[in-house]
């Protein structure tokens, strides 16, 4: 995996944050720093916590209690829940990507891939019609999709194709920390490889920072340098990667390792 | 290079099965090696005595349970066994080259990248980094053809080569060697007592695992013996 940057501040801190709904716990007590470059994986079974978690930190979902912090690049780590809603608002289009495991979540179906992707360069302040479509042209090549049909609907294309747009869109205004949710989901094991390695590709060369809900530990193993393991809503087990997934402690990832079907 | 060393001491490590009602197997206690720069250590002792896990504790694969695992570079000191995630993934980066017995790759990757990876992921441009891992690859004799193919469906052999190029392409200061000649025959495994001993010329320090002894007697500048628990009790 490529360089992580040398960088003293965290991007995110997360300290001691718990999500309730009415008394159901969705997440407890979670905390953690991700660090500039750094890829996050979060694993755990169906109703662990761990999209709740995502959620949270994303800001969709505003916890009861603990803080989120986030090194804003004006004036540094500052709690996204003091922020205003504007503020908040302006933070997930300059600087964020979310990436959901059903593109239709995350794309808008109406309107053509170039338009999904120019839409919203045009949200931080893109004009120029040439240079919008250029840029969308850009990104579409990078993440390897056929330009010739850029002017198409999303609906016209396949699950693979309809990702590929949806992780275009959130790289098009060089965001510094993407969420995904699932990325390779809903996808087949073909196509799904050829994603993983050009996610991993994308997130090495721009440097950026990502947190990866999944509950497929061979994603989690391919994409994450550090992963946390959850379970009933609480960080079980964390810790680089390969050595959670080679040497788990918990009792609990080690059923989650041992339970995976061998090819 | 020479203010380059390992300090292990006094380390620790068992395995806890859960599944199993708690089984505690101890697998390395009290261990200590001291580890210079141009020294390359075999380490010997039956199968099961722990041999691969000190590596793999080494690397911070695997997670020791107490001791020190202290490496020093160029006055910098950091313990492996405690260090954070992103300080070990630098180390791996810069100092710690660790060749496995089994290949774990990306699908899809061609092995000519495969190889290249820890010179690209210091930046090093993308064709030079190529060249040098073609090179490599040559000396290794992996047939041309098959530098554009991805390696999961390589034999043994060529993927314990390609195993051994991706260690071996960069200059890392400290090599974790597990088996590295094993599916090899005579002239590959030639070509790997050359590579191991131009890397302890230069200045690395090198902690191996080789269990052919005409190999071992080829490259090992001190032998330390890792003894079974049961036995050592």
């Amino acid at each position: 995996m490529t360089a992580l940057m040398d960088q003293d501040q965290p991007l995110l801190r997360v300290s001691s944050v718990t999500k309730y709904y009415d008394l159901m716990i969705g997440c407890r007590n979670v905390s953690f720093d991700l660090w500039p470059g750094e890829v996050l994986g979060i694993v755990g079974e169906s109703g662990s916590g761990k999209s709740t978690l995502l959620n949270c930190l994303s800001t969709r979902l505003e916890p009861n209690s603990g803080a989120i912090e986030y090194n804003t690049r004006a004036s540094g780590l500052v709690d996204l829940f003091t922020m205003s809603e504007a503020e908040r608002r302006m933070l997930m289009r300059t600087d964020w990507g979310f990436v959901h495991q059903n593109p239709r979540d995350g794309l808008r179906m109406g309107v053509s891939a170039g338009a999904n992707i120019g839409e919203r360069m045009m949200a931080v302040g893109a004009r120029v019609y040439g240079d919008i479509r250029e840029s969308a042209a850009h990104w579409l090549g990078r993440v390897e999709f056929d330009i010739d049909r850029m002017d198409h609907l999303p609906s016209t294309f396949s699950g693979g194709m309809q990702q590929r747009v949806q992780i275009a869109r959130n790289l098009a205004v060089n965001p510094r920390l993407i969420f995904m949710d699932e990325p390779t989901g809903g996808l087949d094991v073909s196509v799904q490889a050829r994603l993983l390695d050009l996610l991993r590709e994308l997130v090495g060369d721009l440097g950026l920072s990502a947190i990866v809900v999944t509950h497929d530990l061979a994603v989690a193993r391919l994409l994450s340098h550090r992963l946390m393991v959850m379970r009933n809503g609480e960080v079980v087990e964390s810790g680089l990667t390969d050595q959670v997934l080679d040497d788990p402690q918990h009792p609990y990832t080690q059923l989650l390792v041992s339970s995976i079907l061998q090819v | 290079m020479n203010d380059f060393s390992l300090n292990i001491e006094n380390l620790s490590k068992s395995f806890t099965i859960h599944a199993q009602g708690g089984l505690r197997l101890p697998v390395l206690k009290s261990f200590d090696l001291d580890v210079a720069s141009g020294e390359c250590i075999a380490l010997v002792g039956p199968s099961g005595a722990g041999k691969s896990t000190l590596l793999r504790c080494i690397y911070a694969n695997y997670l020791a349970d107490s001791g020190r695992i202290a490496l020093n570079n160029h006055g910098e000191v950091v313990d492996i066994r405690t260090a954070a995630p992103r300080e070990v993934l630098k180390l791996r980066q810069h100092v710690i080259g660790y060749v496995s017995q089994f290949l774990r790759v990306i699908p899809r990757v061609p092995t000519v990248q495969v190889v290249a990876e820890p010179l690209r992921d210091r930046n090093i441009p993308a064709d030079e980094a190529t060249a040098r891992a073609e090179k490599l690859l040559a000396r290794l004799n992996v047939p041309e053809k098959l530098w554009q193919i991805p390696p999961a469906t390589f034999s043994g052999g060529e993927q314990q080569r390609v195993n051994i190029a991706r260690g071996f392409i960069y200059d890392f200061p400290l090599l974790l060697l597990d088996e590295p000649t094993a599916s090899l025959d005579r002239a590959n495994g030639s070509v790997v007592i050359e590579l191991i001993n131009e890397a302890r010329e230069r200045g690395a320090a090198i902690i191996g695992i080789f269990h052919d002894e005409d190999v071992r007697a080829e490259v090992a500048t001190r032998l330390v013996e890792v003894q079974p628990l049961q036995a050592a009790a």
